[in-house]
Protein backbone atom coordinates (compact mmCIF):
# COMPACT_ATOMS: atom_id res chain seq x y z
CA UNK A 1 0.00 0.00 0.00
CA UNK A 2 1.02 3.76 -0.63
CA UNK A 3 0.20 5.68 1.99
CA UNK A 4 -0.11 9.81 0.63
CA UNK A 5 0.16 12.68 2.48
CA UNK A 6 -3.31 14.54 3.77
CA UNK A 7 -1.96 17.53 1.79
CA UNK A 8 -1.78 15.27 -1.57
CA UNK A 9 -4.62 17.34 -3.56
CA UNK A 10 -2.88 20.80 -2.85
CA UNK A 11 0.21 19.26 -4.04
CA UNK A 12 -1.53 18.10 -7.45
CA UNK A 13 -2.75 21.22 -7.77
CA UNK A 14 1.11 22.60 -7.90
CA UNK A 15 1.67 20.09 -10.68
CA UNK A 16 3.84 18.05 -8.45
CA UNK A 17 5.43 15.38 -9.84
CA UNK A 18 5.74 12.12 -7.35
CA UNK A 19 8.01 9.83 -6.19
CA UNK A 20 7.84 6.46 -3.83
CA UNK A 21 9.73 7.58 -0.66
CA UNK A 22 9.57 4.94 2.71
CA UNK A 23 6.20 3.60 1.27
CA UNK A 24 4.94 7.20 0.61
CA UNK A 25 4.12 8.76 -2.87
CA UNK A 26 5.39 12.18 -2.37
CA UNK A 27 6.52 15.28 -4.10
CA UNK A 28 9.96 14.51 -5.75
CA UNK A 29 9.85 18.34 -7.61
CA UNK A 30 7.23 20.93 -8.39
CA UNK A 31 9.54 22.75 -10.92
CA UNK A 32 12.73 21.80 -10.80
CA UNK A 33 15.13 20.86 -8.36
CA UNK A 34 17.75 23.42 -8.98
CA UNK A 35 14.92 26.18 -8.86
CA UNK A 36 13.66 24.94 -5.86
CA UNK A 37 17.22 24.24 -4.18
CA UNK A 38 18.58 27.98 -4.84
CA UNK A 39 14.51 28.81 -3.68
CA UNK A 40 15.70 27.51 -0.15
CA UNK A 41 19.24 28.84 -0.67
CA UNK A 42 18.15 32.90 -1.62
CA UNK A 43 14.42 33.00 -0.38
CA UNK A 44 11.74 30.62 1.12
CA UNK A 45 10.91 27.18 0.63
CA UNK A 46 8.05 25.23 2.41
CA UNK A 47 8.51 21.28 2.58
CA UNK A 48 5.57 18.72 3.41
CA UNK A 49 7.54 16.44 5.30
CA UNK A 50 4.59 14.31 6.57
CA UNK A 51 6.44 11.04 5.44
CA UNK A 52 8.12 11.34 8.58
CA UNK A 53 7.25 10.22 12.23
CA UNK A 54 5.61 11.14 14.89
CA UNK A 55 5.73 9.12 18.82
CA UNK A 56 4.84 10.58 21.79
CA UNK A 57 6.32 9.22 25.27
CA UNK A 58 4.84 9.92 28.22
CA UNK A 59 4.69 8.33 31.85
CA UNK A 60 7.01 9.19 34.75
CA UNK A 61 10.05 7.82 33.57
CA UNK A 62 9.65 9.09 29.89
CA UNK A 63 12.98 11.30 29.84
CA UNK A 64 14.52 8.11 31.59
CA UNK A 65 13.69 5.73 28.61
CA UNK A 66 15.17 8.62 26.31
CA UNK A 67 18.83 8.58 27.95
CA UNK A 68 18.70 4.77 28.10
CA UNK A 69 17.34 4.29 24.39
CA UNK A 70 20.02 7.32 22.87
CA UNK A 71 23.46 8.78 23.26
CA UNK A 72 21.70 11.54 24.85
CA UNK A 73 21.53 12.49 28.50
CA UNK A 74 17.85 13.54 28.47
CA UNK A 75 18.34 15.46 31.92
CA UNK A 76 19.53 18.23 29.93
CA UNK A 77 17.55 18.90 27.76
CA UNK A 78 15.06 21.59 28.74
CA UNK A 79 11.25 21.75 28.47
CA UNK A 80 10.48 23.68 25.59
CA UNK A 81 14.06 22.29 23.87
CA UNK A 82 14.34 19.75 20.70
CA UNK A 83 17.42 17.78 20.53
CA UNK A 84 19.07 15.90 17.67
CA UNK A 85 20.17 12.24 18.71
CA UNK A 86 20.53 8.47 17.79
CA UNK A 87 18.59 5.50 18.49
CA UNK A 88 21.54 2.36 19.14
CA UNK A 89 20.96 -1.17 19.25
CA UNK A 90 23.04 -3.33 21.89
CA UNK A 91 25.91 -4.02 19.03
CA UNK A 92 26.21 0.00 18.78
CA UNK A 93 24.66 0.47 15.64
CA UNK A 94 22.46 3.16 14.45
CA UNK A 95 18.31 1.89 14.51
CA UNK A 96 17.85 5.61 13.39
CA UNK A 97 18.39 9.11 13.98
CA UNK A 98 15.88 11.49 15.97
CA UNK A 99 14.67 14.92 16.92
CA UNK A 100 13.12 14.70 20.20
CA UNK A 101 11.11 17.89 21.34
CA UNK A 102 10.89 18.66 25.26
CA UNK A 103 6.87 19.77 26.01
CA UNK A 104 6.23 19.43 29.71
CA UNK A 105 5.56 16.25 31.11
CA UNK A 106 5.78 14.66 27.15
CA UNK A 107 8.42 14.05 24.59
CA UNK A 108 7.34 14.50 21.13
CA UNK A 109 10.09 12.06 18.94
CA UNK A 110 10.48 12.80 15.08
CA UNK A 111 11.56 9.20 13.73
CA UNK A 112 12.75 9.10 9.99
CA UNK A 113 9.90 7.84 7.28
CA UNK A 114 8.66 4.33 7.39
CA UNK A 115 10.35 3.61 11.06
CA UNK A 116 7.19 4.54 13.18
CA UNK A 117 6.75 1.18 14.02
CA UNK A 118 10.20 -0.05 14.42
CA UNK A 119 11.40 2.80 16.98
CA UNK A 120 7.70 2.51 18.68
CA UNK A 121 8.13 -1.24 19.37
CA UNK A 122 12.07 -1.06 20.17
CA UNK A 123 11.22 1.50 22.56
CA UNK A 124 7.94 -0.28 24.67
CA UNK A 125 10.22 -3.01 24.90
CA UNK A 126 12.67 -1.40 26.20
CA UNK A 127 10.59 0.09 28.62
CA UNK A 128 9.27 -3.31 29.55
CA UNK A 129 12.99 -4.74 29.82
CA UNK A 130 14.20 -1.95 32.51
CA UNK A 131 10.86 -1.46 34.11
CA UNK A 132 9.92 1.64 33.38
CA UNK A 133 6.74 3.81 33.40
CA UNK A 134 6.43 5.06 30.50
CA UNK A 135 4.05 4.97 26.94
CA UNK A 136 5.26 4.90 23.51
CA UNK A 137 2.55 5.84 20.92
CA UNK A 138 3.32 5.80 17.36
CA UNK A 139 0.97 8.95 16.06
CA UNK A 140 2.79 9.19 12.84
CA UNK A 141 -0.95 9.23 11.01
CA UNK A 142 -2.49 11.98 12.96
CA UNK A 143 0.03 14.46 12.32
CA UNK A 144 1.04 16.59 8.97
CA UNK A 145 4.82 18.02 9.02
CA UNK A 146 5.73 21.04 7.30
CA UNK A 147 8.89 22.88 6.97
CA UNK A 148 9.44 26.45 6.26
CA UNK A 149 13.25 27.00 5.46
CA UNK A 150 15.21 29.36 3.74
CA UNK A 151 16.29 33.10 4.51
CA UNK A 152 13.21 34.26 4.35
CA UNK A 153 11.02 32.00 6.51
CA UNK A 154 11.30 33.90 9.41
CA UNK A 155 9.12 36.95 7.99
CA UNK A 156 6.94 34.29 6.21
CA UNK A 157 5.95 32.30 9.37
CA UNK A 158 5.74 35.47 11.41
CA UNK A 159 3.08 36.95 9.36
CA UNK A 160 0.83 33.76 9.86
CA UNK A 161 1.79 33.63 13.87
CA UNK A 162 1.12 35.76 16.70
CA UNK A 163 4.41 34.61 18.66
CA UNK A 164 7.17 36.72 18.45
CA UNK A 165 9.72 34.75 16.24
CA UNK A 166 12.84 37.01 17.42
CA UNK A 167 11.82 35.45 21.19
CA UNK A 168 12.11 31.92 19.59
CA UNK A 169 15.39 30.62 19.64
CA UNK A 170 17.55 27.72 17.92
CA UNK A 171 15.86 24.18 18.73
CA UNK A 172 13.13 26.00 20.44
CA UNK A 173 9.78 24.01 20.63
CA UNK A 174 6.58 25.34 22.06
CA UNK A 175 2.80 25.20 20.80
CA UNK A 176 1.86 27.93 18.74
CA UNK A 177 -0.95 28.81 16.44
CA UNK A 178 -0.11 29.48 12.86
CA UNK A 179 -2.81 30.65 10.40
CA UNK A 180 -5.37 30.22 13.87
CA UNK A 181 -4.24 26.06 13.51
CA UNK A 182 -2.28 25.18 16.94
CA UNK A 183 1.16 23.24 15.75
CA UNK A 184 3.65 22.15 17.78
CA UNK A 185 6.79 24.61 16.38
CA UNK A 186 10.25 24.10 16.54
CA UNK A 187 13.00 25.97 15.29
CA UNK A 188 14.79 23.10 13.54
CA UNK A 189 15.86 21.95 9.64
CA UNK A 190 17.14 19.60 7.66
CA UNK A 191 18.75 22.05 4.75
CA UNK A 192 21.31 23.92 7.26
CA UNK A 193 18.94 27.52 6.40
CA UNK A 194 17.20 29.67 8.89
CA UNK A 195 14.14 27.65 9.04
CA UNK A 196 11.26 25.83 11.34
CA UNK A 197 9.22 22.98 11.45
CA UNK A 198 5.78 22.65 12.41
CA UNK A 199 3.63 19.44 13.95
CA UNK A 200 0.09 19.85 13.06
CA UNK A 201 -2.93 17.73 13.96
CA UNK A 202 -5.42 16.95 13.29
CA UNK A 203 -4.73 16.62 9.82
CA UNK A 204 -7.33 18.36 8.12
CA UNK A 205 -6.30 21.51 9.42
CA UNK A 206 -3.20 21.12 8.04
CA UNK A 207 -4.50 22.41 4.38
CA UNK A 208 -5.17 25.95 5.82
CA UNK A 209 -1.57 26.34 7.22
CA UNK A 210 0.11 25.30 3.92
CA UNK A 211 -2.30 27.58 2.06
CA UNK A 212 -1.21 30.26 4.22
CA UNK A 213 2.25 30.20 4.52
CA UNK A 214 2.54 30.11 0.56
CA UNK A 215 0.46 33.38 0.62
CA UNK A 216 2.41 34.57 3.59
CA UNK A 217 5.94 34.46 1.12
CA UNK A 218 4.65 34.73 -1.85
CA UNK A 219 6.33 38.46 -1.59
CA UNK A 220 9.41 36.85 -0.82
CA UNK A 221 9.63 34.40 -3.40
CA UNK A 222 8.62 30.87 -1.67
CA UNK A 223 8.03 28.07 -3.26
CA UNK A 224 7.13 24.64 -2.66
CA UNK A 225 9.75 22.25 -2.12
CA UNK A 226 10.21 18.36 -3.21
CA UNK A 227 12.08 15.55 -1.94
CA UNK A 228 14.79 16.12 -4.68
CA UNK A 229 15.98 19.50 -3.06
CA UNK A 230 15.39 18.50 -0.26
CA UNK A 231 18.14 16.04 -0.86
CA UNK A 232 20.62 18.31 -2.37
CA UNK A 233 20.09 20.57 -0.02
CA UNK A 234 20.90 18.01 3.12
CA UNK A 235 23.90 16.76 1.26
CA UNK A 236 25.41 19.92 0.73
CA UNK A 237 25.89 20.49 4.22
CA UNK A 238 26.69 16.94 4.77
CA UNK A 239 23.52 16.01 7.01
CA UNK A 240 22.70 12.06 7.63
CA UNK A 241 19.95 10.79 5.96
CA UNK A 242 19.37 7.57 7.72
CA UNK A 243 18.27 4.96 5.23
CA UNK A 244 22.02 5.93 3.13
CA UNK A 245 24.28 6.56 5.78
CA UNK A 246 23.41 4.50 8.75
CA UNK A 247 23.00 1.45 5.78
CA UNK A 248 24.27 -2.13 7.00
CA UNK A 249 24.30 -0.73 10.35
CA UNK A 250 26.77 1.81 11.28
CA UNK A 251 27.58 3.24 14.82
CA UNK A 252 27.76 7.25 15.73
CA UNK A 253 31.40 6.75 15.97
CA UNK A 254 31.83 5.86 12.54
CA UNK A 255 29.04 8.09 10.98
CA UNK A 256 30.75 10.80 12.89
CA UNK A 257 28.11 11.56 15.28
CA UNK A 258 30.76 11.11 18.34
CA UNK A 259 29.39 14.77 19.19
CA UNK A 260 26.17 13.73 20.01
CA UNK A 261 26.92 10.96 22.66
CA UNK A 262 26.86 11.89 26.32
CA UNK A 263 28.98 9.23 27.74
CA UNK A 264 28.45 9.78 31.74
CA UNK A 265 25.09 8.13 31.30
CA UNK A 266 24.23 4.34 30.71
CA UNK A 267 22.40 3.63 27.31
CA UNK A 268 21.90 1.02 25.46
CA UNK A 269 24.72 0.40 22.96
CA UNK A 270 27.66 2.21 25.03
CA UNK A 271 29.69 -0.68 25.72
CA UNK A 272 30.23 -2.08 22.32
CA UNK A 273 30.93 2.04 21.70
CA UNK A 274 33.56 2.28 24.11
CA UNK A 275 35.20 -0.84 22.36
CA UNK A 276 35.25 0.51 19.02
CA UNK A 277 36.68 3.67 20.58
CA UNK A 278 38.97 1.74 22.13
CA UNK A 279 40.02 0.04 18.71
CA UNK A 280 39.75 3.00 16.59
CA UNK A 281 40.54 1.31 13.55
CA UNK A 282 36.81 1.78 11.88
CA UNK A 283 35.83 3.57 8.78
CA UNK A 284 34.24 7.34 9.24
CA UNK A 285 32.20 9.18 7.36
CA UNK A 286 34.14 11.35 4.81
CA UNK A 287 33.13 14.34 2.63
CA UNK A 288 34.51 14.23 -0.79
CA UNK A 289 34.48 16.71 -3.36
CA UNK A 290 35.30 15.86 -7.37
CA UNK A 291 38.01 17.91 -8.79
CA UNK A 292 36.65 16.69 -12.50
CA UNK A 293 33.67 15.70 -14.12
CA UNK A 294 31.23 13.33 -13.07
CA UNK A 295 28.92 12.90 -10.43
CA UNK A 296 29.68 10.28 -7.86
CA UNK A 297 26.31 8.23 -6.46
CA UNK A 298 25.10 5.81 -3.24
CA UNK A 299 27.19 2.40 -3.44
CA UNK A 300 29.58 3.55 -5.79
CA UNK A 301 33.41 2.43 -4.16
CA UNK A 302 36.02 4.52 -2.95
CA UNK A 303 40.04 3.18 -4.22
CA UNK A 304 43.24 4.55 -3.39
CA UNK A 305 45.76 3.26 -5.52
CA UNK A 306 43.43 0.19 -7.00
CA UNK A 307 42.64 -0.72 -3.03
CA UNK A 308 39.13 -0.33 -1.87
CA UNK A 309 39.10 2.07 1.11
CA UNK A 310 35.47 2.85 1.68
CA UNK A 311 31.67 3.51 -0.16
CA UNK A 312 30.09 6.28 -0.99
CA UNK A 313 26.84 6.23 0.70
CA UNK A 314 25.10 9.27 -0.68
CA UNK A 315 26.46 11.60 -3.84
CA UNK A 316 25.22 14.11 -6.36
CA UNK A 317 25.62 17.22 -8.25
CA UNK A 318 25.63 19.97 -5.91
CA UNK A 319 23.32 23.13 -7.53
CA UNK A 320 25.62 25.74 -5.58
CA UNK A 321 29.01 24.05 -6.42
CA UNK A 322 27.80 22.84 -9.51
CA UNK A 323 30.20 19.98 -8.84
CA UNK A 324 29.78 16.36 -7.94
CA UNK A 325 29.74 15.77 -4.29
CA UNK A 326 29.50 12.95 -2.03
CA UNK A 327 29.76 11.34 1.19
CA UNK A 328 30.93 7.89 2.70
CA UNK A 329 32.98 5.84 4.50
CA UNK A 330 36.83 5.87 4.36
CA UNK A 331 39.88 4.06 6.02
CA UNK A 332 40.71 6.12 9.02
CA UNK A 333 44.15 6.66 7.03
CA UNK A 334 42.81 7.57 4.20
CA UNK A 335 40.75 10.35 5.20
CA UNK A 336 43.57 13.22 5.88
CA UNK A 337 41.82 16.64 4.25
CA UNK A 338 42.96 17.38 0.68
CA UNK A 339 43.76 13.63 -0.11
CA UNK A 340 42.74 12.99 -3.24
CA UNK A 341 40.69 9.43 -3.84
CA UNK A 342 38.63 7.61 -6.34
CA UNK A 343 35.43 7.05 -6.81
CA UNK A 344 34.86 4.06 -9.18
CA UNK A 345 31.71 5.49 -11.43
CA UNK A 346 31.09 3.06 -13.84
CA UNK A 347 34.35 1.27 -14.02
CA UNK A 348 35.99 4.21 -14.32
CA UNK A 349 38.03 6.15 -11.34
CA UNK A 350 36.94 9.78 -10.96
CA UNK A 351 38.97 12.19 -8.73
CA UNK A 352 37.79 13.48 -5.86
CA UNK A 353 39.59 14.84 -2.59
CA UNK A 354 38.84 14.96 1.21
CA UNK A 355 37.16 18.38 2.51
CA UNK A 356 36.04 19.18 5.86
CA UNK A 357 32.33 19.27 6.20
CA UNK A 358 29.60 21.07 4.77
CA UNK A 359 30.38 21.26 1.42
CA UNK A 360 28.55 24.44 1.13
CA UNK A 361 29.08 26.84 4.19
CA UNK A 362 26.54 29.19 5.86
CA UNK A 363 25.38 32.23 3.39
CA UNK A 364 26.74 31.13 0.88
CA UNK A 365 24.29 31.62 -1.51
CA UNK A 366 23.96 34.95 -0.54
CA UNK A 367 27.60 35.55 -1.75
CA UNK A 368 27.38 34.05 -4.74
CA UNK A 369 24.79 35.60 -6.14
CA UNK A 370 25.93 35.56 -9.57
CA UNK A 371 24.89 31.80 -9.58
CA UNK A 372 21.95 31.15 -11.72
CA UNK A 373 19.24 29.65 -10.93
CA UNK A 374 19.21 27.99 -14.54
CA UNK B 1 1.00 17.16 -20.59
CA UNK B 2 1.48 16.93 -24.33
CA UNK B 3 5.49 16.73 -25.34
CA UNK B 4 6.96 17.86 -28.95
CA UNK B 5 7.25 15.03 -31.19
CA UNK B 6 8.77 16.05 -34.92
CA UNK B 7 7.61 14.37 -37.75
CA UNK B 8 10.38 13.06 -40.05
CA UNK B 9 12.65 11.58 -37.18
CA UNK B 10 12.62 7.83 -36.42
CA UNK B 11 12.00 6.96 -32.68
CA UNK B 12 12.18 4.29 -30.32
CA UNK B 13 10.19 2.95 -26.79
CA UNK B 14 13.04 4.36 -24.51
CA UNK B 15 12.51 7.83 -25.73
CA UNK B 16 15.56 8.28 -27.78
CA UNK B 17 15.01 9.57 -31.59
CA UNK B 18 17.16 9.31 -34.66
CA UNK B 19 18.01 11.24 -37.77
CA UNK B 20 18.91 9.88 -40.82
CA UNK B 21 21.16 11.93 -43.23
CA UNK B 22 22.81 9.76 -46.29
CA UNK B 23 24.65 6.98 -43.92
CA UNK B 24 24.96 9.17 -41.29
CA UNK B 25 22.69 9.36 -38.45
CA UNK B 26 22.20 11.59 -35.39
CA UNK B 27 21.01 10.73 -32.15
CA UNK B 28 19.21 11.90 -29.09
CA UNK B 29 16.85 11.64 -26.75
CA UNK B 30 13.02 12.79 -27.10
CA UNK B 31 11.51 15.93 -25.27
CA UNK B 32 9.37 13.12 -23.21
CA UNK B 33 12.54 12.05 -21.88
CA UNK B 34 13.85 15.27 -21.12
CA UNK B 35 11.16 16.20 -19.15
CA UNK B 36 11.06 13.56 -17.43
CA UNK B 37 14.91 13.97 -16.41
CA UNK B 38 14.34 17.37 -15.79
CA UNK B 39 17.94 19.31 -15.02
CA UNK B 40 20.08 17.10 -16.80
CA UNK B 41 23.60 18.48 -15.41
CA UNK B 42 26.63 15.74 -17.18
CA UNK B 43 26.82 13.76 -19.81
CA UNK B 44 29.20 10.90 -20.54
CA UNK B 45 29.66 10.56 -24.03
CA UNK B 46 31.28 7.40 -26.20
CA UNK B 47 34.72 7.92 -27.95
CA UNK B 48 34.79 9.09 -31.49
CA UNK B 49 35.58 5.63 -33.50
CA UNK B 50 34.16 3.50 -31.30
CA UNK B 51 31.66 0.77 -32.64
CA UNK B 52 28.50 0.26 -31.27
CA UNK B 53 25.38 -2.45 -31.76
CA UNK B 54 22.29 -1.19 -31.70
CA UNK B 55 20.90 -1.99 -28.23
CA UNK B 56 23.89 -1.41 -26.49
CA UNK B 57 24.30 1.44 -24.09
CA UNK B 58 25.50 4.98 -25.93
CA UNK B 59 25.80 7.27 -23.01
CA UNK B 60 25.31 8.40 -20.04
CA UNK B 61 22.57 11.25 -19.20
CA UNK B 62 22.37 12.57 -15.66
CA UNK B 63 20.22 14.49 -13.96
CA UNK B 64 20.40 15.40 -10.31
CA UNK B 65 18.42 12.92 -8.95
CA UNK B 66 18.96 10.15 -11.23
CA UNK B 67 21.64 8.25 -13.75
CA UNK B 68 19.89 7.23 -17.30
CA UNK B 69 21.05 5.07 -20.02
CA UNK B 70 20.76 5.90 -23.68
CA UNK B 71 20.59 2.90 -25.83
CA UNK B 72 22.13 2.86 -29.21
CA UNK B 73 18.72 2.92 -31.48
CA UNK B 74 20.78 1.56 -34.74
CA UNK B 75 24.14 -0.15 -34.87
CA UNK B 76 26.92 1.80 -36.36
CA UNK B 77 30.55 3.68 -35.90
CA UNK B 78 30.70 6.82 -33.78
CA UNK B 79 32.08 9.15 -36.15
CA UNK B 80 30.72 12.52 -33.55
CA UNK B 81 29.80 13.60 -30.17
CA UNK B 82 27.86 16.67 -28.95
CA UNK B 83 31.27 18.10 -27.13
CA UNK B 84 29.32 21.05 -26.15
CA UNK B 85 27.31 19.10 -23.79
CA UNK B 86 30.61 18.41 -21.66
CA UNK B 87 30.12 22.34 -20.30
CA UNK B 88 26.53 22.78 -20.76
CA UNK B 89 24.59 19.24 -20.62
CA UNK B 90 21.29 21.35 -20.11
CA UNK B 91 21.19 22.01 -23.55
CA UNK B 92 19.53 18.87 -24.03
CA UNK B 93 16.57 20.24 -22.00
CA UNK B 94 16.55 23.58 -23.80
CA UNK B 95 16.81 21.88 -27.45
CA UNK B 96 16.55 18.04 -26.99
CA UNK B 97 15.77 17.54 -31.08
CA UNK B 98 18.39 20.52 -32.09
CA UNK B 99 20.96 21.58 -29.98
CA UNK B 100 21.27 18.75 -27.64
CA UNK B 101 22.01 15.64 -29.84
CA UNK B 102 24.14 13.38 -28.15
CA UNK B 103 26.20 11.28 -31.03
CA UNK B 104 26.28 11.34 -34.62
CA UNK B 105 26.70 7.56 -35.88
CA UNK B 106 28.02 6.00 -39.36
CA UNK B 107 25.30 3.61 -39.83
CA UNK B 108 26.05 0.31 -40.33
CA UNK B 109 22.68 -0.68 -42.01
CA UNK B 110 20.23 1.59 -43.32
CA UNK B 111 17.36 -1.28 -43.02
CA UNK B 112 17.44 -0.68 -39.44
CA UNK B 113 16.18 2.43 -38.92
CA UNK B 114 13.20 1.81 -41.16
CA UNK B 115 12.61 -1.10 -38.14
CA UNK B 116 12.16 2.06 -35.70
CA UNK B 117 8.91 3.80 -34.67
CA UNK B 118 7.29 7.32 -36.91
CA UNK B 119 6.14 10.22 -35.59
CA UNK B 120 2.88 9.17 -35.40
CA UNK B 121 3.57 5.74 -33.94
CA UNK B 122 5.81 7.00 -31.14
CA UNK B 123 2.98 9.59 -30.00
CA UNK B 124 0.66 6.67 -29.55
CA UNK B 125 3.16 5.16 -26.70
Amino acid sequence: MVLRSPLYKNQVKLSAKFTEFAGFEMPIQYSSIREEHFAVRRKVGLFDVSHMSNVWITGSDAAKLISLTTVEDTSRVENGKSQYTVILRENGTIIDDTIFMHLGEKFMMIPNAGMNQIVTKWLNEQAKNYHLKAKVEDVSHEYVILAIQGPKSKETLQKTTDVNLDSVKFFDCQIVKVAGVECILSHTGYTGELGFELQITPTRKASVVFDALLSAGEEYGIQPIGLGARDTLRLEKAFMLAGNEFEGGRTPLEATLGWTIFWDHEFIGKEALLKQKEQGTYQRMTCLECVEKGIPRHKCEIQKDGIVVGNVTSGTLSPCLNIGIAMGYVAPDKREVGNILDIMVRDKPLKVKVIKPPFVPKDWAQKHEEIATR
Amino acid sequence: MTHDVRDGLKYTKTHEWVKLTGSKAKIGITDHAQEELTDIVFVELPTVGKEIKKGEELCVVESVKSVSEVYAPVSGKIVAVNTKLDDSPEIINKSPYDDGWLVELEVKDKAEVNTLLDATAYKKL
